[in-house]
């Protein structure tokens, strides 16, 4: 490992004390003179048309400025998404749809509608003079909806003769939805608990799974359930908007501050030259605040632009139940063949998704597309169903697909493990990928992803080791008075990095080093990180580095967007790019100034310098002077051509400050970045009771090389308190007789919290900390691995303590554990995804 | 009229500083009044906009409702006690640490910060049909949306259902019957000191209420007698996470032995019904019998006689026994921690 | 005065939820209103009865008449106090609560509910079968009858209609009964599958939120007039000049002379043939 002074060392991000102080302003904490607030009417019903809309009472109240419906909304598409946005989602996520143009036949999701299609759904927004005034005028509006037929289950919409989500159809057929209802041969068997395998829209096949069965000493062939689990981040999507000179401005919760800037301006029909999102904190996004998902920000834009007064919308808990986005759940049957020594020889997907009610959401896809780089199954088939419902929207949640697949998919080789009596790290090292495996759908030329670099196998055995394996085993299903001990690994993987972003930075003649970064602040601390990469190649000491970032009006480049892993990869490079293109521009000034070829300088301690004659140079600010003298691409009058044109917008913008480095990642990259954690669990469960508690935690990451400890630490460990959740007792509850939600408040919908973490001993974690080889600084990304990690060991952990058959759903409850020990056989309530 | 949810309406706050005070004003408003203490459940409600009351009476600076004090040879806890000062209470943790965990168990420490005893044992169910604010029998309908054939019932009653199948969320509740405690409550018409178990009610005796409470009256006190300070006690509380999360069930047992037999017991269950449930019939079953798993046995069979399941919660049924059993025989094998 | 309540579904669409409790008071109020009423023109009317003289006379003509005629059949007069045992427990279950004395009162509610529809079940069958069954209704018929009774009411001596077997009075009590006892009934079997039952399975979705409020609405006016229905009723049955009726919904017989005295014989016939109670114009 390369001898760095800042990368794998931890530090004080520059803006922790303005968040532990409660200083950091977050979206809704903004204020502007006279400023209106605006409230909205949710649709009570799970699908209805607007019939007629009366807010005459309402208007006439003193305070009630504006009222904003669907018919002041433009209608527009999804904004466009680049390659990037497409890569960071992976081989395999929506590769059916990717595979024709997007062009849904149903109306996608705006601000606001007159058809809602879920239950909470914005139809209409007001402004007042406060939120107080705001609402006692929408309870004056009389509105009238016409109800129409719905489905908040996505079995019961393929039941024969169930009902459809939107009135064009019910499940994505290639772009269009059409009517898919299956047989009621199909449908005795969901009946019966189980899926059939029958054919479904997309589907993507490697080798003969029916061979690969034959060849298979065991079968494992079960029905599993997930739920959705909505992402409940603290800060709620609040966004406060006003004009100003013909330019929007927007303060909103963004977790990707450049894409997001590019797209939020869409929805309200305004072009992103002509919009500044300002979002310097995000509490909290795990992938639902991107760019796809700004549509709601529409509402205090358009009605800013109506009133003429800034205007802020605040999102509660309940909305943003609604709007904030949800993990897809889904109903998946594994077929799972094992040779003898526990290869699997057969890998049949086949899931039914529940997408809510306007996307594809990619989630099932990716679900196949993570097995088969965890599992590298000799053969595989993968089939699935999107089917749309009337619940809120779906999108990326923090390892989508890649959690529901190791949640799901793990526990039934923990199973096959102890039926063919090997040991649960050995099954899972024998399957494990390593670098350069193929894994995922064939393309149309039948080639498929190759990993950049993949050490899971070192990641099981480092983990092994440091979690007393061997030692714990003995203990694992053991009965102690009424508590029983299980002990868990779960291997997960999830995309980790793009390529192809820009690094934008400045030596300005105060001689400190300006890093600007597109990146979002949403706790992940990587728009610090990736900027210690410049600071690292220019050898700058970190109280030097100024980090620009938090607005779009503030000159920031085309970084990547925060989701996919993603960041750490691809902003490494870009910073890495900056770097050494300022570094290349400090050696050329210096080789000017000083005579030489530039390659006869070196850098470092804030100099160029001579090599062999450190005495021989510049400082960084007699450089960065030297630069605005010499202007053209020294001090960012001339760029590089192949930049995104955000970047050279703001380069230009920065243009004679002082010393640019600008430059694309133009690094060679061959094979797709995922990144592995292993997961070690050790739970107690109370057999009487059918409580449980985790004892100890352990996360072992495949990263490469380490930019933050204190970071990965953070991401590792946060990932996988997720996935508990998810495994243990988040809720995702409809009344299906009128398809609303039940489980809106944290007391109903239950994630965890920092009291139900491990208490025997502090969680742990450890690094394989070997570089990829497919990047420069070796950086992957791992913020998405580790949820799978998390719930697929604890997940094992259980099924090792009571038993591989009396749990196949999430979240485990107590409830469900006592019930199915007392009766001795699993007791569930079928496929049902509302318990 | 279109529904509209998270933003408080406007009401009159008043700021009593003595009991008098209060009930003065809530006489003069009775029920446009609403009485709040740490404001955990009401403001729930009031954000909502669910309920609509008036006028605000806020107790928190009647101080004569707060503290614990001595009484007699038992203790007084003042009503707008929070849960924090009742666990830490040095009286409270020695003679009657059954309280303490059970009051420890409630929510989080930021809720017990605030909440109070009084707050805990008043407030009203979880139920998440009746809490959309949907005209469900609690609220004056004439339906149970959570008693249907597709209903999700996973947290609601397997005991007293009529009509009405929400459960008392309390944890401090069982402990308190457990313990003999008497509620002190106050109208201006004067005081009434009850058993704890009689200040709940179920929903055939009122379906809109959960305790005795009616307008203008106000629970003051909660008198824990010396008859079991210092008992033996269990206490236990199974739920989904570890905080912040109400009961699924919990179970509270007060035991004085003689010699190796049981000479008395209290025992209270709640999370299985819409008031916390006092098991008389086990309490005589176990009188005069050793402590052992016999016992116990006996005990949790005779506790879920009667236990009638909805959908999704006959798992209370096994969860209620084994939690009796184990609050007669003691826990067996804490966790590892 | 708010004549219904209403409440929202999980659609926040407003639902009929029940009628207005006032309407019980109004109810209550009504019924007391014409007992009094009824009491004080009672004591300050000049009402026109058979004279003593009159009913001497007839029953002497008429000595061929038991001294005990047959009103009411056993089986008839079981019907009756079991149907007011339960319209008792159901109006005491109902609206006791309502004026503030709670107590767990569904379990008694539906089962005298029950127990009143299989009355009223063997009611139909039997009045349709083994009584008169038209003696009881009102049709008209009865216009001459009302008009020499309002006559009377108002002191004239009149020749026309006297009351059949039972005076129009308690015919018309009877018809409003069955109006009101039957709406009760009939919305309170399926209101049964609201509540919890041994018989089936709950389900309140059992109809649409629009149906369902209109059957509690029906309900609960029938359920206030039953109240102001019964107190009329029973304050006949304690009137001292009615007691003979009671006496013979006790007894199942009257007497020669109460016979003689408040029916025309031509209208109930009381012959040598039990059979024989036809109707007749």
């Amino acid at each position: 490992m390369a001898d760095y002074k800042l990368i794998g060392h931890n530090y004080q991000t520059p803006d922790i004390v303005a968040k532990v102080t409660g200083r950091a302003k977050y979206a809704e904490d903004y204020r502007a003179d006279g400023m209106l607030f605006v409230k909205l009417l949710l649709s009570p019903m799970p699908h209805a048309r607007v019939r007629n809309i009366d807010a005459s009472e309402a208007l006439k109240m003193p305070g009630v400025h504006a009222i904003l419906t669907a018919d002041d909304v433009p209608v527009v598409g999804p904004p466009a998404r680049g390659a990037a946005a497409a890569e960071e989602e992976g081989p395999g996520r929506g590769r059916g749809a990717a595979a024709a143009p997007p062009k849904p036949n149903i109306k996608p999701e705006l601000g606001l509608t007159n058809e809602p299609v879920y239950q909470g759904e914005p139809i209409l927004a007001v402004a007042a003079i406060d939120e107080l005034t705001a609402a006692e005028a929408i309870e004056k509006i009389v509105l009238d909806l016409e109800p129409l037929p719905f489905c908040v289950d996505p079995l019961q919409s393929l039941r024969p003769g169930g009902s459809n989500a939107r009135v064009e159809g019910n499940v994505f057929v290639g772009p269009e939805v059409k009517t898919i209802k299956w047989t009621d041969e199909d449908w005795k068997e969901v009946e019966a608990g189980r899926l059939p395998l029958r054919d479904a829209p997309d589907n993507w096949n490697v080798g003969d799974v029916e061979a690969g069965f034959k060849d298979a000493a065991l079968i494992v062939d079960e029905t599993l359930v997930h739920q959705s689990t909505s992402h409940q981040t603290l800060e709620s999507r609040s966004c406060m908007a006003y004009w100003q000179n013909g330019k929007l401005y927007l303060h909103g919760s963004a977790q990707s501050l450049a894409h997001v800037s590019q797209s939020c301006g869409n929805w309200a029909g305004v072009d992103k030259a002509n919009v500044v999102l300002v979002s310097e904190y995000c509490g909290g996004g795990f992938g639902g605040k991107n760019p796809e998902t700004a549509m709601h920000m529409s509402i205090p834009a358009l009605l800013s632009k109506k009133t003429g007064r800034p205007v802020m919308m605040r999102i509660s808990r309940e909305e943003d139940h609604s709007i904030g986005r949800a993990r897809p759940g889904m109903v998946m049957r594994a077929k799972i063949g094992f040779r003898k020594d526990g290869r699997i020889t057969a890998m049949d997907l086949f899931i039914v998704q529940d997408g809510g009610p306007f996307t594809r959401a990619g989630d099932y896809a990716q679900i196949a597309t993570v097995a088969s780089a965890n599992y590298t199954p000799l053969n595989m088939r993968f089939r699935g169903t999107a089917v749309l419902t009337n619940t809120p929207p779906r999108g990326p949640q923090r390892g989508p697909g890649g959690e529901q697949s190791m949640t799901l998919l793990e526990p039934l080789i923990s199973k096959a493990a102890r039926q063919l009596g090997i040991d649960q790290i050995e099954i899972r090292k024998i399957n494990a990928p390593i670098t350069g495996s193929a894994f995922g759908p064939p393309n149309a030329r039948g080639n498929r992803a190759q990993l950049t670099g993949a050490f899971a196998r070192e990641a099981l055995d480092k983990g092994a080791a440091l979690f007393k394996w061997d030692e714990r085993k003995q203990r694992s299903g053991v009965r102690r008075g009424t508590k029983v001990t299980g002990l868990g690994v779960g291997l997960s993987n999830f995309s980790a990095g793009t390529i192809g972003f820009d690094g934008l930075l400045t030596i300005r003649p105060d001689g400190k080093l300006y890093i600007q970064q597109g990146v979002g602040n949403l706790g992940t601390l990587s728009v610090f990180d990736t900027a210690r990469v410049a600071a690292e190649t220019l050898d700058m000491p970190w109280e030097k580095c100024e980090v620009t970032w938090g607005s779009s009006g503030k000159n920031v480049p085309w970084s990547s967007r925060q989701g996919g892993s993603q960041t750490a990869h691809a902003n490494s490079r870009a910073n890495l790019a900056a770097g050494l293109d300022a570094k290349r521009k400090l050696q050329e000034i210096a080789a000017k100034d000083l005579g030489g070829s530039p390659d006869d300088y070196d850098v470092a301690k804030e100099r160029v310098f001579r090599k062999g004659n450190p005495g021989r140079g510049l400082t960084f600010a007699q450089a960065a002077k030297r630069a605005i003298e010499l202007g053209g691409k020294y001090d960012g009058h001339e760029l590089p051509k192949d930049i995104n044109s955000m970047t050279a917008i703001s380069a230009t913008g920065l243009a004679g400050l002082g010393l640019m480095g600008v430059a694309k990642d133009n690094y060679p990259r061959r094979g797709t970045t995922q990144a592995f954690v292993a997961g070690f669990a050790e739970v107690e469960v109370d057999v009487e009771t059918g409580a449980y508690r985790i004892l100890d935690y352990l996360a072992v990451a495949d990263v490469g090389t380490v930019l933050n400890p204190r970071g990965l630490e953070g991401q590792l460990h946060g990932g996988a308190i997720m996935g508990f959740g998810h495994t243990r007792s988040q809720h995702w509850v409809y009344d299906q007789q009128y398809g609303v939600p039940l489980a809106k408040r944290f007391h109903y919908n239950k994630p965890m919290t920092i009291l139900d973490i491990p208490t025997v001993t502090p969680m742990q974690w450890a690094a394989v900390d070997i570089p990829d080889p497919q990047t420069p600084v070796g950086v992957k990304g791992v913020a998405e691995a580790a949820v799978g990690a998390g719930s697929a060991a604890l997940r094992c952990a259980l099924a090792a303590a009571i038993g591989d058959d009396l749990i196949r759903r999430t979240p485990v409850t107590p409830a469900m554990i006592l019930e199915s020990l007392e009766a001795g056989k699993r007791v569930d309530r079928g496929l049902t995804s509302h318990v | 009229m279109a529904v509209i949810h998270d933003v408080m309406p406007a009401f009159e706050l008043f700021q009593p500083t003595s009991v008098d005070d209060a009930l003065a004003l809530l006489d003069r408003y009775r029920s446009e009044a609403w009485v709040m203490a740490g404001g955990l459940d009401s403001f729930d409600w009031l954000k909502d906009r669910i309920k609509r009351p008036k006028v605000v009476v806020d107790l928190s600076q009647v101080k004569q409702l707060r503290g614990v004090r001595a009484a007699g040879d038992g203790l007084e806890i003042g009503a707008t006690t929070t849960l924090t000062e009742v666990v830490s209470h040095p009286l409270v943790r020695e003679k009657y640490g059954i309280l303490m965990e059970a009051a420890e168990a409630a929510a989080s420490p930021q809720i017990r910060n605030q909440g109070t005893i009084g707050g805990n044992v008043s407030q009203d169910t979880r139920c998440w049909y009746y809490r959309s604010g949907w005209t469900c029998y609690r609220a004056g309908g004439n339906i149970c949306y959570a008693d249907t054939p597709t209903a999700v019932n996973r947290e609601h009653a397997i005991f007293g259902a009529d009509r009405c199948v929400a459960v008392n969320p309390s944890d401090s509740a069982p402990a308190l019957i457990a313990l003999d405690a008497k509620m002190v409550v106050r109208s201006s018409r004067g005081e009434l000191v009850m058993d704890a178990e009689d200040y709940f009610i179920g929903p055939g005796t009122d379906i809109t209420r959960m305790t005795v409470l009616q307008p203008g009256s106000l629970l003051t006190a909660i008198r824990l007698p010396a008859t079991w300070a210092g008992a033996q006690f269990y206490f236990e509380k199974v739920r989904d996470r570890q905080v912040w999360d109400f009961p699924l069930v919990n179970v509270a047992s007060a035991i004085v032995f003689s010699g190796d037999r049981i000479e008395r017991a209290r025992l209270a269950v709640n999370g299985v019904a819409a008031h916390p449930m006092r098991l008389r019939k086990v309490e005589d079953a176990v009188r005069g019998k050793p402590r052992n798993e016999a016992t116990a046995n006996l005990a949790g069979e005779l506790a879920i006689e009667g236990a009638q399941p909805l959908q999704h919660n006959g798992y209370k049924i096994p969860l209620m026994r084994n939690l009796v059993k184990r609050a007669i025989r003691g826990g067996d094998g804490t966790w590892t921690s | 005065m708010d004549f219904l309540t209403w409440g929202r579904n999980p659609w926040q669409q407003q639902i009929l939820t029940h009628v207005s409790w006032n309407l019980l008071w109004a109810s209550l109020f009504a019924g007391i209103v014409f007992l009094v009423a009824h009491a004080s023109y009672m004591v300050l009317s000049a009402h026109r009865k058979r004279t003593a003289a009159e009913t001497d006379a007839m029953e002497a003509a008429r000595t061929d008449l038991p001294d005990r005629i047959p009103r009411h059949s056993l089986a008839a007069r079981m019907f009756h106090w079991v149907m007011a045992a339960s319209m008792f427990t159901l109006l005491f279950t109902a609206f006791l609560p309502v004026v503030g004395i709670q107590f767990a009162w569904v379990t008694w509610h539906w089962m005298a509910g029950l127990v009143l529809t299989a009355a009223i079940l063997f009611h139909i069958v039997h009045a349709t079968f083994w009584m008169d069954f038209w003696s009881i209704w009102v049709g008209p018929s009865d216009i001459p009858e009302f008009k020499a009774e309002i006559l009377r009411e108002l002191g004239h001596e009149v020749a026309g209609p006297k009351p059949g077997k039972y005076p129009l009075g308690n015919r018309l009590y009877h018809l409003a009964i069955v109006f009101a006892g039957l709406t009760a009934v009939g919305t309170g079997v399926f209101m049964m599958s609201r509540v919890r039952t041994p018989f089936f399975t709950r389900d309140p979705y059992l109809f649409s939120d629009i149906t369902w409020g209109f059957t509690y609405v029906m309900h609960g006016l029938a359920g206030v007039s039953l109240v102001g229905l019964v107190i009329a009723h029973v304050y006949f049955a304690v009137r001292p000049d009615k007691w003979w009726i009671t006496k013979s919904m006790l007894l199942g017989w009257v007497t020669r002379r109460q016979y003689l005295q408040y029916h025309d014989p031509h209208r109930w016939v009381v012959g040598s043939k039990p059979g024989e109670r036809a109707r007749r114009a």
